[in-house]
């Protein structure tokens, strides 16, 4: 029995201090340093928003993908990283922006700068009408109805006419700013950028605030935090509505830049790739995101080289990754 | 443990300088088909780059790398007969996955590299957005495969489409369906812009020859399992079904309707045009007709082309090989003529093309730059093998 | 035909089609009752079973003993071992490290498993279809208007068996009870002297074998195998194991059945047809979902995160 017994007690994972991990409390020391880090990110914005003038159009065009799923991500985040609900098919919103303004722009002519409203607001539209009947689902059973509700949306835009069926949609107009037609990937590289820092902005504005404190709160203790007053369903239902929006607006410039959007793009692998890139980044936790963001598109494109098995090895990774830094790679310090 | 992250965290931003840095140089992809030491011929006055774009992985990979072949083996010819303006004749491969993101990137990396004209285009939905980046970037485009309308609408004047367009097929198709005296169709689709559009041009097609569409159907990617919708065909009394996506599903569909009882006439679309579709519906697939693009085999011009290509890759060309061949010479001629490496001027050539002898038929463009005769042929399964049906 | 024989072709049909749901549905219904994992990687399980199916196939000369049919039981029954090991073995190197970790980390795993998987069989197989060729032609008999394959019968009664002598395992063993129990508690199982790894390892064993004896049998009655044909039914069978209630096992097989039927009649309804038959079968699942929020036969339990 005292043999069974001590097998089935969780053995807390003791690690020893190695020559990596002190190379890497050295750095880590080094950012803790307030101006350092300031300094850091200030030498990055600045290497990002120089860097179209130098470099190809095809590292232009990775680097648009990579803020483009930054963006994304930290809307997902919103949903599973802060309020602790498990989407499956956060592509449908994604594709609820890019058809607004598609059908908007190649139907009806409008300008694309005046889609955006509209695309918000459908966003808005769809999250309370998936949020507000399941938000009250245990939270795999909430899974199950965002992908069932991710696959729906897919299968409408594919059958309807409106939507251009399954070719979808195309002669999307280029936005104009200031005059300029906006077409060439440098246009969207800064776009693409502007989005991502006003997406990490209002992401951290959303974590300090009281929002903020209530998901955390609901997602710690769901029973405690409605004692104490939070109206769970409806904070899980702004969480919804604010990653929705996120997603809209990103997918309404991918349709400008794309000029053509089709169902495909939004099929189940897409919302699981996102949900992957945040998960891996570490829920919650702002920088992480953006960083998984930016392992999930740079990943496939550096390593082009070796072909068919890129995904595998990317498979590999992940699991290992996952097994020894289940938290993600830089998780939030507030869970 | 937490503080193990920023080990991470460095090792992926250096990963990502280090991308910028190999962006910033020429390409980085596949290095340049060179000539095996040996073979050298003339000497040449500096490289010729042309842009290769197909899928090279995915589930369309093979279809791409047949193209591939098909056009490094144009290019190997035209250097053995002393290259291009003097100039040794050198491709590329942008991999554009049949993934609209994908190609859109590739198509970048092309233009990044500076390629002369790009080759290329299978998968119509991935072929569409990189359209408008060569014409902004004034690199002309001929296109062996992708034949979706969508492409003419949206052309801006550089993409030069080789194959017949989608009326062209469904021409074809319904011509057959009259001559094999039906006039009840079901048309069935798989909810991607390819076969839709053909499903839909075939349906406008037909029932402006005064006849029935009974039953127009979509199945979805992956599914494996059709008994209802063939319970459904069946039950829509439907004299042959036309089916307009790929060979595997396409397989699936007839072994399915024929294990269901259905007993009427099955034609399948170009993307069933592979041997595999008779292979894998084994019995079900005899007596299926295909409208297929002319596939080499099938071509009296092109017996040296199928030795070549054959003796070259050891194995037999895929469907869009010739295509794929006809596209690079048609290209070659073009800079050829136009006798500059300029955009405007191979552009101004292709235009112009008339009667452009080719493997499989001669090459004249209408105003929207696609072809003005259909070269599309009709097939048969016959003993497990494709014959021609006319 | 008549409306009455197109009602009862469809509902065979849906039969047909909701036993594959239901075999693969168990698999994951009974991962989730164990250990509150959703395990994408069942899918690829399913797929790989097919492939292994077809190389003992081919490996016997699609014979045993000189008979086709022997051939392929031999051969389910090699494959359901394999796989089953398999199952073990994932089990054991990706999702045993974990299961202090938080619950989506182990779902991402799960997703690297299912990456591995595909991408493997995609790279061996070069992402090309196989045909599965077994011999065994259209050979049937009539049962009242709808005509049945010999295939589909013996595919019918072979997953019946399957589910029954399951729920046998599951009701009557004394490793049924100890998963049960497990479902429901693993430190008091613990307490009780279970060896509750060893009893996780066997669930896994039994959905996977139970996944591969689906895939199998997709091979044999669809005459094809592709590295990717675990994905749409992975999605369905575990939207069956859902509407039935996720961690019952009745429910995974009522689910897959109900399933089965929303989608052959589906395709049937006029007007809507088959491009609208996924919308309509995920509409009934949300509508399911809103009114018996834990499924058809699940009970009202409460969960922290």
């Amino acid at each position: 029995m005292t043999e069974k017994l001590e097998a089935c007690e969780t053995q807390p994972v003791v690690r020893k201090k190695t020559p990596l991990q002190g190379l890497s409390d050295t750095v880590y020391g080094i950012f803790e340093n307030k101006r350092v880090r300031f300094s850091f990110i200030v030498l990055i914005l600045v290497l990002t928003l120089l860097l179209p003038q130098m470099s190809s159009r095809y590292t232009q065009e990775v680097l648009t993908n990579a803020w483009f799923y930054i963006v994304v991500c930290l809307g997902l985040n919103i949903i599973v990283g802060f309020a602790g609900l498990l989407s499956l098919g956060y592509a449908a919103f994604f594709a609820v922006g890019a058809y607004t303004t598609g059908i908007l722009s190649s139907h009806y002519g409008i300008n694309f700068w005046a889609t955006l409203p509209f695309s918000a607001l459908a966003a808005i539209i769809a999250g309370i009408v998936i949020g507000g009947p399941t938000l009250r689902l245990r939270s795999d059973y909430l899974a199950i109805v965002t992908l069932g509700f991710g696959e729906i949306t897919r299968l409408v835009v594919r059958n309807l006419r409106i939507t251009g069926g399954a070719s979808g949609l195309i002669g999307i107009e280029r936005p104009v700013l200031f005059g300029v037609t906006l077409y060439q990937i440098q246009h969207f590289y800064y776009m693409f950028f502007v989005l991502a820092v006003l997406a990490i902005f209002v992401s951290y504005r959303l974590y300090d605030s009281r929002l903020g404190r209530a998901w955390q709160y609901i997602r710690e203790d769901e029973d405690a935090a409605e004692a104490m007053g939070i109206n769970v369903v409806s904070v899980r239902l702004y969480a919804f509505i604010i990653g929705s929006v996120f997603a809209a607006i990103a997918g309404s410039v991918m349709a400008a830049k794309m000029t053509a959007i089709s169902p495909e793009t939004f099929a189940f692998m897409q919302s699981i790739m996102i949900l992957l890139a945040v998960v891996l980044g570490g829920m919650g936790k702002i920088p992480g995101v953006i960083l998984g963001a930016l392992v999930m598109v740079l990943f496939p494109e550096l390593s082009r080289e070796i072909g068919p098995y890129r995904m595998l090895i990317f498979g590999v990774l992940l699991l290992f990754l996952m097994i020894y830094r289940p938290q993600g790679l830089w998780p939030d310090h507030r869970t | 443990m937490i503080k193990k992250s920023w080990v991470l965290v460095i090792v992926i931003l250096l990963l990502s300088v280090a991308l910028v840095a190999c962006g910033s140089k020429p390409p980085a992809t596949q290095p340049p088909v060179t000539p095996a030491p040996g073979t050298e011929g003339p000497a040449f006055d500096g490289e010729l780059l042309i842009g290769i774009m197909v899928p090279t992985t995915g589930s369309e990979a093979t279809y791409g790398k047949d193209m591939e072949n098909a056009i490094n083996l144009a290019v190997e010819e035209i250097n053995a007969k002393g290259g291009l303006l003097g100039k040794k004749v050198v491709t590329t491969t942008g991999d554009d996955g049949c993934d609209p993101q994908m190609a859109s990137a590739a198509a970048s990396k092309l233009v990044s590299s500076d390629v002369v004209a790009v080759v290329g285009g299978y998968c119509s939905g991935a072929t569409l957005p990189t359209l408008k980046i060569y014409a902004d970037a004034k690199i002309p485009m001929v296109v062996p495969a992708a034949n979706s309308t969508k492409i003419a609408e949206e052309n801006q004047g550089w993409a030069f489409q080789v194959n017949s367009p989608g009326y062209h097929q469904a021409e074809k198709a319904t011509q057959w369906f009259a001559t094999l005296g039906h006039t009840k169709v079901a048309l069935v689709h798989q909810g991607d812009g390819f076969s839709e559009d053909l499903a839909n041009l075939t349906k406008a097609n037909w029932e402006d020859k005064g006849n029935q569409v009974v039953a127009y159907e979509v199945v979805n990617k992956g599914e494996q399992d059709y008994s209802a919708l063939v319970t459904k065909i069946k039950s829509s009394g439907a004299e042959v079904v036309y089916w307009t996506a790929y060979h595997a599903d396409g397989a699936l569909l007839i072994m399915q309707l024929r294990q269901g009882g259905y007993t009427g006439d099955i034609v399948v679309g170009d993307g069933s045009s592979s041997d595999q579709l008779l292979e894998i519906a084994g019995q079900a697939g005899e007596g299926v007709y295909c409208t297929s693009p002319p596939i080499v085999d099938f071509l009296p011009a092109a017996s040296s082309f199928i030795q070549n290509y054959t003796a070259k890759w050891k194995q037999s060309p895929g469907p869009y090989s010739g295509l794929s061949y006809d596209s690079a010479n048609l290209l070659f001629s073009a800079i050829e003529k136009a006798n500059s490496v300029d955009g405007d001027a191979i552009r101004a050539i292709l235009v112009d093309t008339k009667d452009f002898p080719t493997l499989s038929g001669n090459i004249t463009f209408t105003p929207e730059l696609t072809l003005v005769n259909s070269n599309f042929i009709m097939l048969k399964g016959e003993n497990g093998k494709w014959v021609l049906a006319e | 035909m008549s409306f009455q024989e197109i009602f009862l072709q469809q509902l065979f049909n849906g039969l047909l089609l909701g036993s594959f749901y239901g075999l693969v549905a168990l698999g994951y219904s009974m991962v989730y009752g164990i250990i509150k994992l959703l395990n994408f990687a069942h899918a690829d399980i399913y797929m790989v079973g097919g492939f292994i199916s077809l190389a003992i196939l081919k490996f016997f000369g699609g014979t045993f003993l000189g008979n086709a049919w022997l051939g392929i039981v031999t051969a389910m029954i090699l494959t359901m071992i394999i796989v089953g090991l398999l199952g073990v073995a994932i089990q054991r190197v990706a999702y045993r490290p974990m299961f202090n970790a938080p619950r989506l980390s182990i779902l991402i795993t799960a997703l690297g498993v299912s990456m591995i998987l595909y991408n493997a069989v995609m790279v061996i197989t070069g992402g090309e279809y196989r045909a599965y060729k077994t011999g065994l032609g259209y050979g049937g008999f009539n049962m009242g208007s709808v005509y049945v394959t010999h295939t589909q019968a013996i595919l019918i009664v072979a997953s019946m068996a399957l589910m029954l002598v399951l729920h046998l395992f599951i009701t009557r063993t004394m490793y049924g009870k100890a998963m049960r129990g497990i479902a429901l508690d693993h430190d008091t199982c613990r307490l009780m002297g279970i060896n509750v790894n060893k009893i996780i390892a066997l669930t896994f064993f039994t959905g996977s074998a139970l996944a591969a004896a689906a895939g199998m049998m997709a091979g044999v009655y669809y005459g094809s195998l592709h590295f990717f044909m675990g994905f749409v039914i992975g999605i369905k069978a575990f939207t069956a194991a859902v509407i039935g209630g996720i961690g019952i096992i009745p429910g995974a097989m009522l689910g897959g059945i109900l399933l089965g039927l929303l989608e052959s009649f589906g395709t049937q309804i006029p007007f809507i047809g088959s491009q609208w038959k996924d919308v309509f079968s995920f509409s009934i699942l949300i509508l399911i979902l809103i009114f018996k929020p834990t499924g058809l036969l699940g009970k009202k339990e409460s969960e922290r995160m």
